[in-house]
């Protein structure tokens, strides 16, 4: 009897694997069908770094200040530029990564000055080479010479901005000072407190109204 | 009673000719469908898609593949006992051919009609073990032999259960009737004859699996073992044995034994359906769709099975076979044989 209730579990056992394995087959495949379809990255994936299109000067904003390329554990970012003739700010001229030596640590992302360093979401890299130059300049090359060409427009105007400003703010102070000159005149020279409040009242006032006006209109 | 080939050509020559052809193309057509339907299958348990890129859903995969094998240089080691080498893949290809041509898939056509095709079918099964062990045997490698010789003891040991659970079906239809009535008629029974096995269960209007569930199940296991299936596919366990008999074999000569694997389970599954699925029987469709129908279905299952169960060990085996198989099938038969007498 034993023996036969044996058999008769083993049977029984046999028909739950059966089962569980039909049911799995009839379940949605969980494959990704990978070069047909994108992978679902999480949010913290890391690969290669990039450099950040600002959306306000429509490229980097990297000034080749060198943080990156000295904090590097791997010594694989490459970086050469300075100032720019026509502009102020200093521009990146060649920024290259061995990605081969890279180990994604990102102390150049922490140490970025003008944040302009990401990981990226590239996932399917392949270097060809022992050493895996990417070029991290290169979506930005093209577009540099407008760059250049807009960021003095830019340049030009934040500087007329601040003489605008700068001039309001002597205009102001000029008018301020004619008024304290004719109120000493009235007063003889009495309460000379009583004049310095509405001159600091006025000076700010006199002097913002031109700046916000510049700036909504560049 | 079923027209053979013979009859409605005519000639024996071309009915040998047609016949060779046709069962050869059944065959190939079945390696190449059993092939995608096995990744299929496997692919479906575990939650993948299986082939996809070849053709539409991968349906030309296995066709590629085939070209690559043919294509594949032939390498032959050295040591090798060359007859036997050379010999085992068509001993194993060849009795498969015969064994095919003796199913019984039609009411009213075949390509042999023998009253002993049930003793056949099982004779020509016989063959693969010689085949398999001639391979082992020739290769003049340990691995190749220590699975020539599993699957030799395999092999024999489930032959036993095999035939006595066939025996209690043979011992069925003889006594259900001494005679059944087809069309106008009336045909003396041969209990081994696979055209009459079916027409005894299309007669009585019941399939004999439910007269014979035990025998059905044995049955169905002993095929498991015979065609060298998971879970008993010891005699070519990778893990340990590379690949067992076929180790040194490649290109054609390799896809041969596939092809005989392959083969060995459709007329393993076909017998099957003659024994307890009524054959050729059902509604509506003709009778060929309805065989094959059922022995597709009886294939599924067994690779279902496959991608089940693990591989047994090899006591483990050994031990299923003459301790459950044997005892269970042989008291299978006296209950039968009791039954049928009594009543």
């Amino acid at each position: 009897m034993a023996y036969l209730g044996r058999i008769l579990h083993g049977f029984k056992t046999l028909l739950t694997g059966l089962r569980i394995t039909g049911r799995e087959s009839m379940r949605k495949p969980v494959t990704l069908t990978y070069p047909h379809v994108e992978p679902k990255l999480t949010g913290a994936y890391r690969s290669a770094i990039k450099l950040i299109r600002f959306e306000e000067m429509d490229s980097h904003d990297c000034v080749a200040c060198l943080a990156c390329e000295q904090i590097c554990p791997s010594f694989c970012i490459k970086i050469d530029g300075g100032k720019i003739e026509g502009i102020k700010k200093k521009r990146a001229t060649l920024f290259e990564m061995d990605f081969a030596l890279c180990s994604l640590c990102g102390l150049c992302i922490d140490v970025c000055p003008t944040d302009t360093l990401e990981y990226s979401r590239l996932y399917d890299e392949a270097g060809y080479d022992r050493d895996w130059n990417m070029d991290l300049l290169e979506e930005f090359r093209d577009f540099e010479p407008t760059f250049i060409e807009q960021q003095r427009e830019r340049e030009e105007k934040e500087a007329a901005a601040k003489a605008a400003k700068k001039a309001a703010a002597a205009k102001a102070k000029a008018e301020a000072d004619a008024k304290k000159a004719a109120e000493a005149e009235k007063a003889g020279g009495d309460a000379p407190k009583s004049g310095d409040a509405p001159k600091s009242g006025e000076a700010p006032k006199s002097g913002d109204a031109p700046k916000s006006g510049e700036g909504s209109a560049s | 009673m079923p027209k053979t080939l013979a009859e409605m050509l005519g000639s024996p020559m071309l009915a040998v000719a047609t016949g060779l052809g046709g069962v050869m193309g059944l065959l190939s057509f079945n390696a190449l469908f059993c092939i995608y339907l096995e990744r299929k299958i496997s692919a479906w348990i575990q939650r993948r898609m299986g082939p996809m890129e070849v053709g539409f859903h991968g349906m030309l995969q296995t066709v590629a593949d085939m070209v690559k094998l043919l294509g594949k240089q032939l390498i032959t080691p050295k040591g090798i006992d060359k007859p036997l080498y050379h010999l085992a893949p068509l001993v194993v290809f060849a009795p498969v051919v015969a064994g095919t041509s003796l199913m019984a898939f039609s009411g009213s056509f075949a390509l042999h009609h023998i009253d002993l095709g049930l003793v056949l079918v099982f004779t020509f099964g016989g063959f693969a073990v010689l085949g398999i062990f001639m391979a082992g045997w020739g290769s003049n490698n340990k691995y190749a032999l220590l699975g020539a010789m599993r699957s030799v003891a395999q092999n024999i040991s489930y032959e036993i259960p095999l035939l006595l659970s066939a025996l209690s079906v043979v011992m069925l239809t003889t006594s259900m009737g001494r005679t059944v009535t087809v069309g106008d008629e009336t045909v003396a029974v041969q209990g081994l004859n696979l055209f009459h096995i079916t027409m005894v269960q299309m007669d009585r209007n019941v399939w004999f699996i439910v007269l014979q569930p035990v025998a059905a199940i044995l049955f169905f296991i002993a095929v498991l073992a015979e065609t060298n299936r998971a879970p008993f596919d010891i005699p070519e366990a990778e893990s340990e044995l590379v690949a067992g008999f076929h180790t040194e074999y490649s290109g054609m000569r390799f896809a041969l034994f596939f092809f005989g694997e392959y083969s060995n389970m459709l007329i393993g599954c076909m017998v099957a359906t003659t024994l307890f699925f009524g054959g050729w029987s059902g509604p509506l469709l003709p009778g060929p769709v309805w065989f094959f129908l059922k022995s597709y279905a009886l294939m599924a299952v067994m690779m279902w099975v496959r991608w089940t169960y693990p591989r047994l060990r090899f006591d483990q085996l050994m031990r299923f076979c003459w301790m459950v198989m044997i005892p269970l099938s042989i008291v299978n038969l006296l209950v039968t044989a009791f039954f049928l007498k009594v009543f």
